[in-house]
């Protein structure tokens, strides 16, 4: 089906040119500013560096305590993580490939948080969380992220498990192998793909998680990236030194460009699944 | 002899309650698999969905003993202008940005997915890109561009000659409101774009065969194959931006958190400001409020669930 390009279609590539412009260019920008000295800067903000400044950014590391925050965050995220995936992955399981009393009701409670809308229990969670003395803690946070239950993850991986076939399964169970055996020989390999998607996805939101550190953590030294970088804005509105602020949002980039290189496609597909059967 | 029969008779005994090997193992799973996840969702979402419901009747700063108002919390709410003013905000988002976005996503995605231009592929991963970036870093982005001495907006402007006079974009009432949307519908077209072209996609090539042999021409083709095609799959991205808009305040929390004078104040940030802001709390007008925002979002799914078209079609 190939047709001529005309004079619409200029319009449309001219179109397609301006929004993909919206996004790399304010990346590109506060990339190459971030090379600059402030009063480089200050004088004109079109101007390409004319020394590359790599100092800014061994400047925002100290200045805005990366060290420390990229420390909190690993332990964050590489927590939240591992227990995750671990719950996640089980769960999916009993809850789609298994057979067991209860089972229909659980569900219902689950599909009930989809009319949830979240908001309204933010503080009495925050309450459940003191009492429990799990704020401004960081395994608190841990605890919080990674016990509890997402259609959209069940969805994901279910899906995937339930469309194995049974008698894979079936055929392990005649060679004399447990329940165990079958899940960790068996499932867990041939769900990879759904496990790595559902990874993905809960690295990025974890990594991109803003109001749970904000809420949860009053002591700054426990800061991950997100939060730390907020408030290295807030601090900028006093000390006006762009540039260093300017590094800093690129590092903090640096982990999302690089799972996206990597997962573009099955990020792409695990959305369109969630917007089709959600 | 003796022995044996009370390993038998124990046997039995536990086959009744289903507790042999097979069994203890499929409990044992079991029970690591569902307690602690469902258990986390229990303690940590629907319980305190269900504490909120209480909350909204104390009078309660979150420290001193709770006092059982009634109805009190709701009324002040109902008094309260900037419930008002900050749920007007929460209607025009709400009008707004899933308008924007749905047709921004829809022209955009038409044209990467139905057109053959060499560069379609790369675009398609360029605009899903905004994605991943986590809303701290969007909001940031955004800040830069309208910052008003070194902003690029005004530097942009500035390029066509005008003299924008260091206009903060984010500091005036006038245009706060204004300057949180693009923000808004730039992620958001990040997200649909891609849901919308890959749905376009999915629709059989030789649906449009058909068609061209029969005569028809471009605009046809969209309007009686493609839309009519994918209206489902609009229909809950409307639905998915509407509760959105009507609940999110992350986004503006860290652009204006609600500034300059509450020009960009919305239901949600009003809510949370009243019970983690810095000024006083009050857990129960803030749980109040939250009831209330609850009761609207399930009416607006409702209503938009029944006013958008209902034709589903098969293919």
């Amino acid at each position: 089906m190939k047709e001529k390009h005309t004079f619409m279609d200029v319009i449309w590539r001219v179109l397609l040119f301006l929004w993909t412009l919206t996004i790399l260019f304010p990346l590109a920008w506060v990339f190459y500013e971030s090379l600059k000295s402030n009063p480089e800067f200050f004088q004109d903000i079109w101007a390409l560096p004319t020394e590359l400044q790599w100092k800014n950014y061994t400047k925002a590391w100290n200045q805005y305590g990366f060290g420390q925050s990229l420390l909190n965050t690993l332990y964050y995220v590489g927590g939240s993580l591992v227990l995750g995936m671990f719950f996640t992955t089980l769960n999916s399981y009993a809850l789609t490939r298994m057979e067991f009393k209860g089972r229909k009701v659980i569900w219902g409670l689950i599909m009930l948080s989809l009319f949830l809308p979240g908001v309204n229990a933010l503080v009495p969670q925050y309450v459940v969380m003191r009492e429990l003395e799990l704020t401004n803690s960081l395994t608190g946070l841990i605890l919080l992220s990674s016990l509890g239950e997402s259609v959209f993850y069940l969805m994901l991986l279910g899906g995937f498990m339930s469309s194995l076939p049974k008698e894979l399964e079936e055929s392990a169970t005649m060679d004399g192998a447990t329940l165990f055996q079958r899940f960790w020989r068996v499932v867990v390999p041939l769900s990879t793909p759904g496990i790595v998607t559902v990874a993905v996805f809960k690295f990025l939101g974890f990594y991109n998680n803003f109001l749970g550190p904000f809420i949860y953590l009053s002591d700054p030294k426990k800061y991950p990236i997100a939060v730390q970088m907020y408030s290295a804005n807030k601090q900028m509105e006093y000390t006006a030194d762009w540039v260093t602020l300017f590094a800093g949002v690129t590092i903090s980039m640096i982990p999302c460009i690089i799972i996206y290189i990597l997962f573009q496609k099955l990020l792409m597909e695990g959305a369109t699944m969630g917007a089709v059967k959600g | 002899m003796a022995d044996t029969t009370v390993v038998k008779t124990q046997h039995t005994w536990l086959q009744r309650l289903g507790l042999d090997k097979k069994n203890t193992q499929k409990w044992i799973f079991l029970f690591v698999a569902i307690v602690p996840p469902f258990g986390g969702y229990l303690l940590f979402t629907l319980f305190p969905n269900i504490l909120s419901l209480y909350y909204a009747f104390l009078d309660w700063d979150g420290f001193t003993e709770p006092k059982f108002v009634g109805f009190d919390n709701f009324v002040t709410a109902f008094n309260d202008k900037y419930v008002w003013r900050a749920l007007g905000h929460n209607v025009i988002f709400m009008l707004v940005i899933p308008t924007f976005v749905v047709l921004i996503s829809l022209l955009l995605g038409y044209l990467i997915s139905n057109k053959n231009y060499r560069e379609n592929k790369l675009l398609k991963v360029l605009f899903f890109f905004p994605n991943v970036l986590s809303t701290v870093v969007i909001a940031l982005l955004w800040a830069f561009i309208y910052d008003g001495s070194y902003g690029l907006l005004n530097g942009i402007i500035e390029l066509f000659g005008f003299d924008m006079k260091n206009f903060y974009w984010l500091g005036e009432e006038r245009t706060a409101i204004l300057a949180v949307i693009p923000p808004w519908v730039w992620g958001g077209v990040a997200l649909y774009v891609i849901i919308f072209a890959n749905a376009m996609l999915a629709i059989p090539k030789s649906l449009y065969e058909a068609a061209i042999l029969e005569g028809a021409d471009h605009m046809t083709r969209l309007f009686k194959i493609t839309m009519p095609l994918i209206m489902p799959i609009v229909k809950v991205a409307v639905l998915f931006l509407v509760v959105g808009t009507l609940k999110s305040f992350e986004n503006i929390l860290i652009l204006t958190n609600g500034g300059p004078y509450g020009s960009t104040d919305v239901i949600g940030l009003y809510m949370f400001n009243l019970a983690f802001g810095e000024e006083y709390r009050n857990y129960g007008y803030a749980s109040a409020i939250g009831m209330i925002l609850f009761v609207i979002l399930v009416t607006a799914k409702v209503l938009t669930d029944k006013f958008l078209p209902k034709k589903d079609v098969e293919f």
